[in-house]
């Protein structure tokens, strides 16, 4: 592994401020016990009441001796990719228009934004199969105008990457609108005004500037497309195109008692790939300043004026947001409405039904989980965002060490969730505070999981700000935590405001990691949700879905209008 | 409590205890009142269970059809007990519940669910126990030193699409999934013990290997398509949208139930039926077997298993009949040979079963 010279001396010296101690004896506390019971079980055999048996290593053998694993790799690595440039190019496309230019209704695509990510995934990825599927209405239409011969085949790579890159193309926007918030555009303005035309300076100065966003981005969709599963399990398999998640899921045996040996091999060497990556990334952050655009000199993102093709940028991202929320959000909306889905066609329009919410809204599962379900997302995301913006501050101004803060938080990126799961189920079980069962228990495991969404976001965040803002407020006297409360934390309030969003929507829907945390009178919505998807028919789940989306509209929009109005308090 | 404790002591020493904090009522180690079988049976689970005041189950049951209104009848008749109840599949359940009994940190006293009852074996957290009611039962639905005790019935068959497959054309025997018209046309759920193993094992029974072996052999030339995620009713609803012609080995009642809403897709029986039954058993080392066992009475008394049957589950009492619009898919009514994959077959077979998945139709 290389590690940069400068990082050798500092962990040579062995020099950690106390407060990097003290976070990273935080984040050991936090993250260590899942670790360990990961590698024990992806190198022993588990009994059948879940003790670990015998080492051995079979799994890894397993994994790099299985007979699809080329196949699988190049799939996954084709998948990872496409689906990547996929969204990147509608985020970053709608983050600049929304950011950057003065399009018309440009502020509603947060809305939008929002609305997609509060889709559960399962739903989101059964939406676009409904609608592209072989009975769906694109195909229907294909039919009609040209022949069965020209009709789409979902289930294959270009269907995977489509529906995963839209599925992410909301982070992408989300990230990328919080970046380009904090970048100052008087460089864009400059390139403009020496006659650079307008995708000269979006590549000579925008992208460049963004860099950072944009790295963090990659980083993210490509470990998540490298353990995703809904996608590859649901259009993948059945159009057999197998990548590695679903290669493991298949030779994994499902008898007996659930072992999780292959797939805690996979998460290892993913874990490993994660290192690696992120010890470039720190590398290329050592060349911060480059990327520091907001400086004490009256930083203030400006807006380009588009004049006449300001329509067309709306149109942009009408059509961006067509794709990323309108067509799944319809189509769930359209489910929900039958009592069973035969595909869009005209009797269906005859057979609408509220019957689905009746059976949703009686009273049960999901009344009673909604409260619980708030308080995990609500508590999730207030503990992930300071803590992470804290972790991204030292480490990015390289504290001493604190580039292992970093490393440590970003490592359940790659532990499978129900691996999670099992491993805090272990640690809560037997710990002798009664924690087991309780809704803290299972807020601790998910601030877990999302932190290194959190670390992202404020990375990319404080990565813009000039030190000189912070040597200013030194100067003049302020101790570090209150440069820390009074200049970091304003400055990186959007990326942080998304942040919370973002990792709010992903723990409230979140349905492997509670799955065994929860107990009795704990239960959220996921369960709910689990349990529809186990045994209800799909036009009842979609029924929940839209509830769900529409409950996550109004909390996001409570929060969007706090936010706004503190925005403009300071 | 008192049961917890009273391992430790010396027989006399419990017997004094026992009186002095019992006075008069009957009290014995957890062991002897799950295995009781006086004919005061209930009046002394009643008196036990009053001290108790409480059961958790943790089970596999849809929570909103089928355990609530269990618990809501549960509490008219004992009022005196609160029940708690978990929802979640099986394999969660039993893993849940042993990582309990190892860290000594018991929550659930009974344990429900397809599978549920073999996995607890397996895991060595089963406790043996005794319901009057399984002994109306045929052997192979009962565990011959009670680890478990079945609970409703599950009935495969195929399901089609009405508006792909004609009735008349849709496959009547295993022997017409040959047909080279359904090839690359029909799916079946990988990933669960009652998928594609079922399906496999079911055949291998019936059939013995050789026979079995020779129609796997065939049979892989039709492309099954391998459904990877999602339920078995999550396939049959990918039927009714006309993804698949054929879905194989789902739920005998779920096209049933959709067909009655008008939805274009039926199932059909084929000789022989697989049936799995679902299981409970209590966890070693529950705080509270007197409530235990009137629960576990309760979800196999006629009340309990007409509760079943009315959530559209198969009551495993003979005497219980299901709802009469899903009794057209019971073998027995369609005149078709049962064939049961016992609960301890089911975890015998099914790493073998897996196993010729893998080689023939992955």
């Amino acid at each position: 592994m290389s590690v940069s010279a400068e990082d050798r001396e500092e962990w040579g010296r062995a020099r950690m401020s106390p407060l990097v101690a003290l976070i990273v004896a935080i984040l050991l506390i936090l993250i260590l016990p899942p670790t360990l019971f990961l590698i024990a079980t992806s190198l022993h055999v588990t009994r059948p009441d879940g003790s670990f048996g015998p080492f051995t290593l079979q799994y890894y053998r397993q994994l790099l001796t299985s007979p699809y694993l080329a196949a699988s790799l190049r799939n996954t690595v084709v998948y990872a990719i496409g689906s990547a440039v996929v969204a990147i190019t509608l985020g970053v496309t709608a983050a600049l228009i929304v950011e950057r230019t003065n399009a018309p209704g440009r502020r509603h695509a947060f809305l939008a934004a929002i609305l997609s990510l509060g889709v559960p995934h399962v739903l989101y990825v059964v939406a676009w199969l409904l609608l592209l599927g072989r009975a769906g209405p694109v195909n229907a239409l294909i039919e009609r105008m040209g022949g069965a011969a020209q009709s789409l085949d979902v289930y294959s790579m270009w269907g995977m990457i489509v529906i995963e890159g839209i599925g992410f193309a909301p982070l992408t926007f989300l990230l990328m609108a919080a970046v380009l918030r904090s970048t100052d555009a008087s460089f864009e303005e400059a390139a403009m005004m020496s006659g650079a035309g307008p995708l000269r300076t979006f590549r000579a100065i925008t992208l460049r500037l963004g860099l950072p966003g944009i790295l963090a981005l990659l980083l993210l969709i490509f470990i998540r497309a490298f353990e995703s599963f809904e996608v590859p399990a649901l259009v993948g398999l059945a159009g057999n195109v197998s990548v590695l998640t679903t290669d493991i899921y298949q030779s994994s045996k499902n008898a007996s008692l659930r072992s999780y040996g292959e797939s805690g091999a996979y998460a290892i060497c993913l874990l490993l790939i994660v290192v690696l990556l992120l010890i470039w990334h720190h590398r290329l952050a050592a060349h911060a300043r480059r990327f520091q655009t907001i400086t004490g000199k009256g930083y203030q993102p400006r807006i380009i004026d588009l004049g006449a093709a300001r329509p067309a940028a709306t149109f942009l991202l009408l059509l961006t947001f067509l794709l990323v929320t309108l067509l799944p959000v319809g189509m769930l909306v359209f489910a929900s409405l039958q009592p069973f889905y035969e595909g869009l066609t005209v009797e269906s329009f005859a057979r609408f039904t509220l019957d689905n919410y009746a059976t949703i809204l009686a009273p049960g599962s999901f009344r009673d989980a909604v409260a619980n379900t708030l308080l995990l997302g609500i508590g999730t995301a207030t503990a992930v965002v300071p803590f992470t913006a804290l972790c991204a501050w030292l480490a990015v101004r390289r504290r001493p060490g604190a580039w292992l803060i970093d490393q440590i938080a970003t490592a359940p990126l790659v532990f499978p969730a129900i691996v999670m799961s099992v491993a805090f189920l272990q640690v809560f079980v037997s710990l002798p505070i009664p924690l087991y069962g309780t809704l803290t228990s299972v807020v601790i495991a998910s601030t877990v999981r999302f932190l290194p969404y959190g670390m992202r976001y404020a990375y990319a965040g404080v990565l813009q700000i000039h030190e000189d803002l912070e040597d200013a407020a030194k100067t003049a006297g302020a101790p570090p935590r209150l440069v820390f409360v009074r200049v970091v934390l304003p400055l990186i309030a959007a990326a942080l405001v998304s942040c919370w969003l973002f990792v709010f929507l992903q723990a409230v829907q979140n349905i492997a990691l509670p799955l065994l945390l929860v107990g009795p009178g704990t239960e959220v919505v996921a369960v709910a949700l689990f349990d529809l998807w186990q045994n209800g028919q799909v036009t009842e789940l979609a029924a929940m879905g839209v509830l769900w989306v529409a409950l996550m509209l109004a909390v996001s929009a409570c929060f969007h209008f706090t936010a706004v109005r503190y925005q403009h308090g300071i | 409590m008192i049961q917890a404790s009273s391992r430790k002591c010396p027989r006399t020493l419990l017997l004094i205890a026992v009186v002095v904090c019992h006075g008069a009522a009957w009290a014995q180690t957890p062991e002897d009142v799950l295995t009781y079988r006086g004919p005061d049976r209930e009046q002394k689970l009643v008196e036990g269970a009053k001290k108790e005041g409480q059961v958790v189950i943790y089970a596999a049951m849809i929570q909103n059809q089928a355990m609530r209104p269990m618990a809501d009848g549960f509490g008219r008749k004992y009022p005196f007990i609160k029940l708690t109840t978990w929802r979640a599949d099986s394999e969660d359940i039993v893993q849940k519940a042993a990582a309990e009994v190892r860290a000594n940190n018991v929550v659930a006293d009974l344990i429900e669910g397809t599978g549920a009852g073999e996995q607890a074996v397996a895991a060595n957290i089963a406790q043996p126990f005794y319901v009057p009611a399984v002994e109306g039962l045929a052997p192979a639905y009962r565990n011959p030193i009670g680890l478990w005790a079945p609970t409703r019935l599950s009935y495969y068959s195929i399901a089609y699409n009405t508006k792909q497959v004609a009735p008349e054309k849709a496959p009547r025997t295993y022997a017409d999934l040959l047909d080279p018209q359904w090839r690359g046309k029909m799916a079946w759920r990988i990933g669960s013990s009652t998928g594609t193993p079922l399906f496999l094992t079911n055949l291998r029974l019936a059939w013995g290997e050789e026979k079995a072996r020779a129609y796997f052999e065939e049979l892989r030339e039709q492309k099954i398509v391998n459904f990877g995620a999602g339920s078995a009713r999550t396939l049959v609803d990918r039927v009714i949208a006309g993804e698949y012609a054929i879905a194989l080995n789902i739920f005998a009642h779920h096209p049933l139930i959709s067909k009655a809403k008008g939805a274009p897709v039926n199932s059909r029986l084929m000789d022989p039926v697989a049936t799995t039954a679902a299981t409970m058993s209590v966890v070693k080392g529950l705080h509270h077997p007197y409530a235990a066992m009137l629960l576990a009475d309760y979800i196999l008394s006629k009340e309990g298993q007409a509760i079943l049957a009315r959530a559209e589950y198969f009551p495993v009492d003979p005497d219980v009949p299901p709802l009469p619009a899903l009794a057209e898919v019971v073998p027995k009514v369609a005149g078709l040979a049962e064939n049961l994959v016992g609960p301890d077959q089911l975890i015998k077979y099914t790493d073998s079963s897996e196993d010729i998945y893998q080689k023939l139709f992955r």
